[in-house]
């Protein structure tokens, strides 16, 4: 096998940008290798300025299309810390249930459509559908009563309108609540079907590892997505309020997005990293999957970010049958909600499915935004990515060039990211 | 949920209306909306960056009218007709995330799941600007009423 290598996969541009993969290399020496991001900047944070903390979460909303009820729900978050708003119980586990709702949304579509291709030998979701359909319409299904119930809970599939500051415009009501219990209790053996898909295919999981700093949310009382202080696997924590201290974002010369690292050159965010700080806290039919599938904490393969994922959404729909019993048992109320608008700086994380989401804003006495600081989970994945990259070359430069490049694309995918979804436009040529 | 599937006909505006002209689907839907009352089988949903999500919208739907920005070649602000045999997609997908979309390729998928509905219409407007800006450029605001009135004889038309 030839030991050149000369991979450019290039994506580049600058109103959808994707990442660049660029790897040289003679006589098994690797000479270059990069992961370079060429999206161009979109300073979300000016867009705020001058906009009343009512309407933050909605604008940011529109950020993703995938992770718009994380958004929605850290900006909210961020609102009432600076303005000093406590929630109730209720709408603490509404929110809960919503952003689960999302995790699942996204953990089906990344898995599905984006990995299982990888897994099956083929270019994208299109060539799947015929090859093995069953699975293809399973992830449909299981897509599907993941975005019905964003719907309920967020009154629309994507870019959620019942959040805001202090509550919510609604809450379900007790019948929908039930409805929805006996929905996620029968899709659990759609998730059945999509654990024996994976399983069936996890020999095709590249091994590879590199010890990496993971960092993501903790809490106490359970597995975290919603809420915590900031933890690593290097044994580091930080209250959320000093977030910037962990990110420390820098420029680097390949990447138009913002890179971040906090105690080695680089750290990684995601479903891998929550499941590395918070196994303990996994519901018992979660731990059982990782188990069978081989996924233990501590993992470092960047890889098994996808089997994590997988462990997430048994987590997620286990979980959120507990949090539907415990509205119905203490039964739903009306609230109102009465928010003063006040001087104040607030910053809040979630996990977005992809990692550890921050916002920080400024509100003036009026309550209108001063300034604005976001920080979204690939951005604090890119210099790891850059890391694995340098790494793994060298290990497999003798697959040689298709194996090499398949891997570095397949390793990209791992980290499900969300490079740019600010656009979405149509690209056509008339052919009739 | 997922939309009120006892209308036949969905219209789903796509597009991000924080990106100016991108977002000319979501504002043309909202222009819609107000006047709900005029189209009682149709159903109008601002999509967004949706993506994916459009599978379970036009799922066993009897039409789908997709407005959406699009770089047709053509003058800024120009509106045109057409459906997915009509063109093909030049737009160049990396398949490094969930957060790009093509969605030709939405439709060749909801067609291979056999959930697709038998008519599919898209109305494409060609931008005139897409850069970060919460309202629509000058070009397109002037043809809002064009944009409106072009759909609208699609949806009022049975025959169509």
């Amino acid at each position: 096998m030839s030991k050149n290598l000369n991979i450019n996969v290039k994506h580049l541009t600058r109103v959808e940008g994707h990442g660049n993969i660029v790897v040289n290399a003679t006589e098994g020496k690797v000479e270059n290798v990069q992961w370079q991001v060429p999206e161009a900047p979109r300073f979300f944070e000016a867009m705020v300025r001058g906009k009343s903390y009512e309407d933050i979460q909605i604008i940011v909303s529109r950020i993703c299309g995938i992770c718009s009820i994380s958004h929605s729900l850290v900006a909210t978050k961020a609102v009432e810390k600076a303005l000093g708003i406590e929630v109730s119980k209720q709408t603490d586990i509404v929110r809960r249930l919503l952003h689960y709702s999302e995790q699942m949304q996204s953990h089906v579509l990344h898995i599905g459509y984006l990995a299982a291709p990888d897994f099956f030998g083929v270019k994208s979701v299109v060539p799947l559908v015929s090859i093995a359909k069953d699975a293809v319409l399973t992830i449909v299904r299981a897509h599907r009563i993941a975005n019905e119930w964003s719907e309920l809970l967020g009154g629309r599939i994507t870019h959620p309108v019942t959040i805001k500051p202090g509550g919510f415009t609604r809450f379900p009501s007790e019948q929908q609540l039930r409805e929805l219990k006996q929905t996620l209790t029968d899709a659990v053996t759609d998730l059945g079907v999509i654990v024996d898909v994976v399983c069936s295919v996890a020999d095709k999981i590249p091994a590879f590892e590199r010890e990496t700093e993971y960092v993501s949310l903790r809490e106490s009382a359970m597995y975290s997505f919603y809420d915590g202080e900031i933890v690593s696997t290097d044994g580091h924590t930080c209250d959320v309020s000093k977030w910037e201290s962990v990110a420390n974002e820098y420029v680097s010369p390949q990447s138009t997005a913002k890179w971040a690292k906090w105690h080695r050159g680089s750290y990684a965010v995601g479903a891998l990293a929550r499941f590395n700080n918070n196994y303990g806290q996994l519901v018992d039919p979660a731990k059982a999957l990782a188990e069978k599938i081989g996924l233990k904490q501590g993992c470092c393969n960047p890889y098994m970010n996808t089997v994590a994922q997988l462990v997430e959404c048994v987590e997620i729909v286990v979980t959120s049958l507990n949090l539907i019993d415990e509205l119905l048992s203490a039964g739903l109320s009306e609230e109102k909600v009465s928010v003063k608008p006040k001087a104040g700086i607030g910053s809040a994380s979630v996990e977005a499915p992809r990692g550890i989401l921050f916002h920080k804003y400024e509100f003036d006495k009026k309550g209108i935004c001063t300034a604005a600081n976001l920080c979204i989970p690939t951005n604090q994945n890119h210099a790891n990515i850059q890391m694995d990259f340098e790494k793994i070359v060298p290990e497999i430069i003798d697959e040689g060039e298709d194996s090499v490049r398949q891997k570095l694309e397949m390793l990209v995918r791992s980290y499900d990211p969300c490079i740019s979804c600010s656009a979405h436009m149509l690209n056509v040529q008339f052919v009739k | 949920m997922i939309s009120d599937i006892t209308r036949d006909v969905i219209v789903l505006g796509l597009g991000n209306p924080l990106m100016s002209d991108e977002g000319i689907g979501g504002f043309l839907v909202e222009r819609f909306l107000s006047r709900q009352q005029d189209y009682p089988q149709v159903e109008f949903l601002d999509a967004g960056t949706a993506g994916m999500s459009i599978l379970h919208l036009i799922a066993n739907r009897k039409k789908v009218v997709f407005i959406d920005c699009a770089f047709m070649g053509a003058e800024p602000g120009s509106i045109k007709k057409f459906s997915p045999e009509d063109v093909k997609s030049v737009k160049k997908l990396a398949h490094q995330s969930l957060h790009e979309a093509d969605l030709l390729k939405i439709i060749e998928i909801s067609r291979k799941l056999g959930s697709s509905p038998e008519k599919i219409v898209i109305f494409g407007i060609e931008p005139s600007e897409i850069k970060l800006n919460m309202g629509l450029s000058k070009t397109l605001t002037a043809r809002m009423d064009d944009y409106i009135a072009a759909i609208s004889d699609e949806l009022l038309d049975e025959s169509k």
